[in-house]
């Protein structure tokens, strides 16, 4: 599909989400969708966050709290286990980790530059709490 | 296809691909897309869907993208209903006179519309469906304000709710009038299913519209939406907030079947006092001013006399 200025407008505008054909898309996981560019799946919101969840994975039981909480579709579960996070589509808003179980939490928000693996390195401890 | 999609536990759900994409243009932690995606990933049918002016729309239909993985559709703010009532009437049509496709596929009709396009705007298209016997489901996204265009009440907006057309200030505790009960006003259609849901209760709300996507006939959701910008609380306190919501009984979770039969689906264990779900906002937060606190008072009881009536028309099931 050509761009188009914003004021070359159809009155009704028809935007295709996959490039050829699927039959079952309920059965069809995201990475095996031919998304078109007129896709939001293709666009990333990555700079709206100024803070990024992190996962770490030692920690995890698979509850998939986060999964279903999460508004933006980017906790990735695959086969009953997390994967991982998204980065293109979180937007940083932090209910994965303010849902999650486990202690300590499996999932923890850093600023956005943090270095991943020195924060998985120095996870905090188990919270005994008080006696 | 048209089998109940089986869903015993979160982690069967988890293997649901979602048909709902990310990248849209919702504030971060806005409740809108978490409730989308439970109703989405509730069944494996195709759907027909189409949503109403309002944060929803706006956000997932932003040209030229698209975050919509079915077929969708947006005309106005006030008929999202009769849009997909539309469709569904011209599937039967073309299923009564053969010439489907593929006839063995059982598409699900559903519209979207916040509570501006449900309880005011909309309201006379949504009564006109539930009335004409339509097979769909109309799910309201109930964040209590006309969040979209900033904020302002809308008749969904409860009592002190400080809105920008009713702001709180020296003379005014916000919005004055109670909130709709549309729950009441559409089960009184006399629609086979009518439900209020919360994005908390996943698996209330999932048994919920599958039984609602299983009835022949209309179906209203009424699903409490947290709003992170209009009801002023950090985005990652959506799911807290919901679940004030529902423990406090500020939202009670009940089901109206052929608008007669009151089932209660939540019973919480400990009733939170309605004071935690007001001071959790900031939408409410005058309210704790000495002059307004007896507010308050007037809120529990509202609730609590909300409750008693529930528990009373579910015993006796008239």
């Amino acid at each position: 599909m050509a761009k188009k200025g914003w004021d070359e407008f159809e009155i009704g505008a028809m935007l295709r989400t996959f490039d050829g054909k699927i039959d079952d898309i309920a059965g069809t996981r995201q990475e095996d969708r031919a998304y078109s560019q007129n896709s939001s799946y293709t666009a990333s919101v990555a700079d709206w966050r100024l803070i990024k969840p992190v996962f770490n994975k030692d920690y995890c039981i698979d509850c998939q709290f986060c999964w279903i909480y999460c508004p933006d579709v980017s906790i990735v579960s695959r086969d009953k286990k997390l994967i991982g996070v998204d980065m293109d589509h979180c937007k940083g808003c932090g209910i994965c980790v303010e849902v999650c179980p486990t202690n300590p939490k499996s999932l923890l928000m850093f600023p956005e530059q943090a270095d991943e693996e020195t924060e998985i390195a120095n996870w905090p401890k188990k919270d005994e709490g008080e006696a | 296809m048209s089998e109940v999609k089986n869903i015993k536990n979160l982690k069967e759900f988890s293997t649901s691909a979602d048909r709902f994409e990310g990248a849209n243009l919702l504030c971060p932690g806005c409740a809108h897309s978490i409730i989308v995606r439970e109703v989405l990933n509730a069944t494996n049918d195709d759907l027909i869907l189409s949503a109403s002016t309002g944060c929803l729309e706006v956000c997932t239909a932003v040209y030229p993208y698209t975050s919509w993985d079915a077929s969708w559709i947006h005309i106005g703010f006030e008929n999202s209903s009769t849009a997909v009532a539309g469709a569904e009437t011209m599937y039967k049509a073309l299923k009564k006179k053969g010439r489907l496709k593929q006839p063995e596929r059982t598409p699900k009709f559903i519209s979207f519309a916040g509570d501006g396009a449900s309880y005011d705007i909309g309201f006379q298209w949504i009564s006109g469906c539930m009335e004409r016997g339509h097979n769909m489901m109309h799910i309201v996204l109930d964040n209590e304000v006309y969040a979209n265009t900033g904020g302002q009440r809308s008749s969904s907006t409860p009592i002190g709710s400080s809105a920008t057309t009713t702001p709180a200030g020296k003379i005014s505790y916000g919005e004055k009038r109670n909130k709709k009960d549309m729950m009441s006003i559409m089960a009184a259609h006399g629609i086979p299913y009518a439900a209020q849901v919360s994005p908390n209760k996943w698996k209330d709300m999932v048994k919920k519209i599958q039984h609602g996507m299983a009835v022949d006939g209309p179906v209203f959701i009424n699903a409490v939406s947290p709003c992170t910008t209009e009801w002023k609380f950090d985005p990652k306190d959506t799911m807290n907030i919901a679940d004030l919501a529902t423990d406090t009984l500020v939202f009670p979770l009940y089901e109206i079947i052929d608008g007669r039969e009151l089932n209660i689906t939540y019973r919480p264990k400990n009733v939170i006092p309605v004071e935690e779900y007001l001071a959790a906002q900031g939408r409410f937060k005058h309210l704790f001013k000495d002059e307004y606190k007896y507010l308050i008072k007037e809120w529990q009881e509202r609730v609590d006399e909300k409750w008693a009536y529930l528990q009373r028309r579910e015993e006796a099931r008239v």
